[in-house]
């Protein structure tokens, strides 16, 4: 069930086609990752559903709702974390939180509930009284989502949240994303870090130069270029092993299309679509290989984003 | 809303530039402005000696009566001094030179009063307002003659009293100048938070998440310029009280006074806190180099920093004279006709900024 669709969108700003009649959509309660070099029109898209900014053409809906229409409606859905950190440096944590919260018109209490419970998703409730101007970059980016999530929104639009920040807070970010997914909320989140959106987006959009040029889950996007993944299996050859006869076998599978030995790794390519791993793993254990351990190998969003547009992407 | 104007308020209070900028130093330019330059300008302490020549021309007997008990209750001020003259034309020239202070004409039934006034601002002022003063008594006089004659003849003398009611009587000295002009430089400023206050939203990119919230456009430009108010309201506040308190500077003698003076400044501060937002809604040069400029050009012309700067047939133009001088005869003269114009002047036009900054407002297209 689609939450918000996005369909032939265009936004120009003078002679410069930021949005390039780009039309997604995104399910109802998955991470939605739109991905692109600088300058893409990442933000302008967001900021277009998030009634910051007006269109051209096209048409958007959340939850159904046409946005030019229901303006009022929408943003009371919609919690956004910008790209730029917009947080009041004479405020403390958590009054920054609550005041922003406010806005959505809560009740007191309600209020430094939810705003406590926000600062505690992004993990600084033993910072509530701490200024901005005393925080780490990580910390102040946390609490930026925290201003953008403690209304409950049902829709939350992040925006590169994580630029600047170090490994521990970064991880710290994408779980408190994922988590918030986990409770039912729909995200949708820009980046041009591909391991990012590999790591936590349930499907993912490629933009460049406001059109877009992929859409799809991870894995068919990555069939697009190629249909080929490698794994890599780990097993220990018994003594009896009959190589030749099991090769072939594996090989006479549907989607397998290479298979080679090296180290007690077996390397097999198979295809993306085909996926047949389950059958294979069954062959290895009828011919008494016990698995150890399989890594398996996709080309990576970089390797399709140089290939789709021709360009490296950062 | 109220939350709106809650956050602007802790803002502010809590930048400790601002405690300085806002609080600390008018208080303390209105101390060393009225002690250093008191000597510079060689005030007048008090009014001195006002020489009136009048003339009196077919005026009914009742007003004759009245008039006379009004000349002889000035007279025993003892800096009042009063000459009946005949010959009108050639004492307006005595004033025009310097020789007096004041011609006053009281003629025709009903009693019309002309005032032909001299070279010296200061004396001009007091007789106008004296004169005022007199006119107001003069149409209870009527009000009371048509009505109950019989009080008139039983209370003779109350005019003089109404006089010295309003009597200069507290000795004025520079500090209650510069109290007034700082008030007035501070309030004028105002314009200066109004037009940085979206631009504050601006750099710390707040403003999106303004603008994202289910809250309407007006009601957050009216958030954000009434948010102002509080801060500028404490401004004016503590200067009237420090610098009486501190320094003992003098404002009105009455409380009502005071409070109408507080009143006035704080229109005025409402006032430039919106044509201010007007200004950086519409206006993309920074206010430091676009209005700051202006502002001390106009207070420099006002007489704002010493009373002796003043040009004839420029000064009289700017709204900082205007409002200083309003201020001056709410002060000193108890006289409130000049405040409540300012006060009016001033409704009106944050009316139509108002009206403007909010449909700019909710035109304007964030960047
Ligand atoms: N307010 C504006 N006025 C004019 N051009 C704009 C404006 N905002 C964006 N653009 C242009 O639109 C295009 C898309 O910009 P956008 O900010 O959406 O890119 P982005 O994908 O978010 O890039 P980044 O990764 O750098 O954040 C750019 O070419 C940019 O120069
Ligand atoms: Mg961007």
């Amino acid at each position: 069930m689609s939450y918000v669709a996005v369909e032939n969108l265009v936004k120009k700003y003078g002679d410069i086609t930021a949005v390039d009649h780009l039309s997604f959509t995104v399910s109802k309660g998955e991470i939605f990752g739109l991905l692109g070099p600088n300058g893409a029109g990442k933000s302008t898209t967001l900021n277009i559903i998030t009634t910051l900014t007006d269109f051209d053409k096209g048409k958007v809906t959340v939850d159904g709702l046409d946005i030019r229409e229901h303006k009022a409606e929408i943003k009371r859905l919609i919690g956004m974390v910008p790209q730029d950190i917009a947080i009041y440096d004479h405020l403390n944590a958590l009054e920054n939180v609550k005041f922003f919260a406010s806005l959505y018109g809560y009740g007191k209490s309600d209020l430094t509930r939810n705003a406590m419970e926000a600062l505690e998703f992004v993990g600084l409730s033993d910072k509530i009284k701490v200024k901005p101007k005393q925080m780490s970059g990580g910390m102040r980016r946390r609490l930026n989502i925290a201003c953008g999530i403690a209304h409950k929104p049902k829709l939350i639009v992040l925006d590169e949240p994580t630029v600047g920040v170090d490994a521990q807070s970064r991880e710290h970010i994408l779980n408190s994303i994922r988590l918030l997914r986990d409770r039912g909320a729909t995200v949708i989140y820009t980046s041009h870090y591909m391991q990012e959106v590999e790591q936590i987006c349930d499907s993912i959009a490629i933009i460049d130069k406001g059109q877009l040029i992929a859409c799809g889950t991870e894995t068919e996007l990555v069939s697009m270029v190629t249909d080929v993944q490698t794994v890599f299996i780990k097993t220990k050859i018994p003594i009896n092993f009959e190589k030749e006869t099991f090769e072939k076998k594996i090989k006479l599978m549907p989607g397998v299309k290479g298979i080679s030995e090296e180290d007690s790794v077996i390397k097999l390519d198979i295809s993306v679509e085909q996926n047949n791993i389950g059958h294979i793993i069954q062959e290895f254990i009828n011919f008494g290989l016990p698995i150890i351990s399989i890594k398996s190998e996709l080309p990576s969003l970089d390797t399709l984003f140089l290939t789709l547009t021709g360009r490296e992407l950062r | 809303m109220i939350q709106i104007i809650i956050k602007e308020t802790k803002e502010f209070l809590r930048d400790k530039s601002n405690i300085f900028f806002f609080f600390i130093f008018p208080v303390m330019l209105v101390f060393l402005l009225g002690n250093l330059l008191a000597n510079l300008d060689k005030a007048e302490e008090v009014i001195g000696e006002v020489r009136i020549h009048y003339g009196i021309e077919g005026i009914s007997d009742i007003d004759f009566v009245t008039v006379k008990e009004f000349i002889k209750g000035l007279e025993d001020r003892k800096n009042f001094f009063f000459n009946e003259t005949d010959d009108i034309a050639s004492s307006i020239d005595l004033a025009t030179d310097g020789g007096i202070d004041a011609v006053v004409l009281f003629k025709n039934d009903p009693m019309e009063i002309q005032i032909y006034e001299g070279t010296n601002r200061i004396k001009n002022r007091t007789v106008n307002s004296i004169m005022n003063g007199f006119t107001q008594l003069n149409k209870a006089v009527d009000i009371i003659i048509k009505n109950n004659k019989q009080a008139l003849i039983d209370q003779p003398n109350y005019e003089s009293d109404y006089i010295m009611h309003k009597d200069l009587g507290i000795k004025r000295t520079m500090l209650d100048y510069y109290a007034i002009t700082m008030m007035t430089m501070m309030c004028f400023m105002s314009i200066m938070i109004g037009a940085i206050c979206f631009m504050g939203e601006r750099q710390e990119k707040t403003i999106i998440r303004l603008r994202i919230a289910p809250i309407s456009r007006v009601k957050l430009f009216f958030g954000k310029i009434l948010g102002l108010l509080p801060q500028t309201l404490l401004q004016i506040l503590i200067l009237m009280v420090f610098s009486s308190l501190l320094f003992g500077a003098h404002y009105a003698l009455y409380l009502f006074d005071n409070i109408h003076l507080f009143f006035m400044f704080t229109v005025i501060s409402f006032t430039m806190i919106s044509l201010g937002a007007v200004y950086g809604l519409y206006i993309d040069v920074n206010p430091m180099a676009g209005i700051l400029p202006v502002l001390w050009l106009m207070m420099f012309f006002s007489g704002t920093y010493s009373k002796e700067i003043v040009i004839e047939g420029l000064s009289k133009y700017l709204p900082i004279y205007q409002v200083q001088e309003a201020a001056f005869d709410l002060t000193i003269f108890g006289r409130h006709q000049k405040a409540n114009t300012v006060i009016i002047v001033c409704l009106i036009i944050s009316l139509a900024a108002l009206v403007f900054g909010a449909m700019g407002f909710l035109r304007k297209e964030e960047k």
